[in-house]
């Protein structure tokens, strides 16, 4: 499917009834049902501090949130990348900031701030922040960053994130695995309420290092009350401390 | 007055005996590649230096080695964004602060890192930990103790 025939593209008129339905929202009325498309849609409210720390979910590592039975399966240039990978190369020793699939499940808070025209998604971790936006704008022709471009609508009762033009991530696959991800990387991402928790199912694909797309689902919790997120501020010099433990593998 | 306010203020905090164990992996790089986690180590020596940061704070202790020559350890611990959360400041940890680190040491020749380490006073006793009223302790306590004191 080409970019520009992704339903999660050019909804003008969708947006419109979003943001009519968020503005009801916003002068205390009951959620409003609005037309998207061809399907009935009520904007569902997602705003607020969440909490995706230890007390909620497993911490990631090299077998979380990819665990055997979801791990994707890497085409020739995916092994072939991951055998000769050196942890010492990871840009994250850098500072350079947690990109999708990993950002979502680190450890940390998570913000979502629902706009008419667009959804912001602040994460704690490595100070990020990323635009959701709903207007049916399309992704700068030759502009890729390490966020990504990411457009969405709302589905249902979720809100559906498609984030394209990744630059290429030596580690952008996760922290652990050394598997990288390239400008091809597609990250779709689902995001519902039930009850108090926020839950999403992400899927990824990337055609340059995976034969099948892979998914997984995790969920947040509430923040305390009044939790505001911190400042991340990573410090070069503490990021790339331990690098100098390793046993080098190259010389 | 002078006692209330005193015990009113005992009340706002609540101190936290603790034996950290603190691994890196929260969230930036698992510990394998570094640390050798089949060993421990122990030091016993005096904080020279604590940088709480992001991604990782570390604990810099001098201590004495086999040779009895002076070595600075670095102890990594996890991110000062989520050791907040658990009551952690800049603070709590003192240049000068006698301490013991029993963790895993860092895997390259002549280095001396460690990581995973369980954090205690010298004599293996508890370090205490003081987290505030707003951090999620009752405010309950407080107004009992407050009211103990008016009582009084």
């Amino acid at each position: 499917m080409r970019e520009t025939d992704s339903p999660l593209h050019s909804r003008p008129l969708a947006c419109l009834a979003a943001s009519v339905a968020l503005l009801a929202l916003a002068m205390g009325g009951a959620p409003v049902e609005v037309t998207a498309q061809t399907a009935v849609a009520a904007v569902p409210d997602l705003v607020g501090v969440w909490d995706g720390g230890g007390r909620v979910r497993r911490i990631n590592g090299p077998n979380m949130p990819w665990t055997p039975d979801n791990f994707p399966v890497l085409n020739e240039r995916g092994l072939a990348y991951q055998a000769v990978f050196d942890e010492a190369i990871a840009p994250k020793y850098d500072c350079v900031p947690s990109a999708s699939p990993a950002l979502q499940y680190d450890p940390y808070f998570m913000e979502v701030v629902q706009w008419p025209d667009r959804v912001l998604l602040r994460y704690e971790k490595d100070d990020q922040l990323r635009t959701v936006w709903l207007d049916g704008r399309e992704p700068p022709l030759n502009e890729y960053t390490v966020q990504g471009f990411a457009v969405g609508r709302y589905e249902g009762d979720a809100l559906l994130v498609e984030t394209t033009h990744f630059v290429f991530d030596i580690t952008g696959f996760d922290d652990y695995n050394g598997i990288p991800s390239s400008q091809l990387k597609r990250v779709t991402e689902r995001y519902w309420r039930e009850g108090e928790e926020l839950r999403m199912t992400l899927t990824l694909e990337d055609s340059m290092f995976l034969r099948e797309p892979a998914s997984y689902t995790t969920r947040w919790l509430p923040a305390p009350e009044g939790y505001r997120l911190n400042p991340y501020e990573c410090d070069a010099e503490d990021a790339r401390r331990a690098v100098k433990y390793m046993i080098p593998k190259y010389r | 007055m002078k006692a209330m306010l005193w015990i009113s203020s005992l009340a706002a905090v609540v101190a936290l005996g603790f034996v950290l164990t603190s691994p890196p992996a929260e969230a930036h790089h698992s510990s394998t590649p570094f640390y050798d986690d089949t060993q421990d180590v122990e030091v016993i020596g005096t904080v020279s230096r604590f940088n709480f940061r992001n991604p990782h704070s570390f604990i810099y202790i001098e201590a004495e080695n086999e040779d009895g020559q002076m070595v600075e350890w670095e102890v990594e611990l996890g991110a000062a964004v989520s050791m907040s959360r658990s009551g952690w400041t800049r603070e709590t940890i003192q240049t000068g602060d006698p301490i013991r680190a029993v963790g895993n040491p860092s895997r390259a020749a002549g280095t001396f890192g460690m990581c995973c380490a369980r954090l205690t006073q010298p004599d293996g006793s508890e370090i205490q930990l003081v987290r505030f009223e707003s951090d999620e302790v009752p405010l309950q306590l407080v107004a009992f103790v407050a009211s103990l004191a008016g009582g009084s």
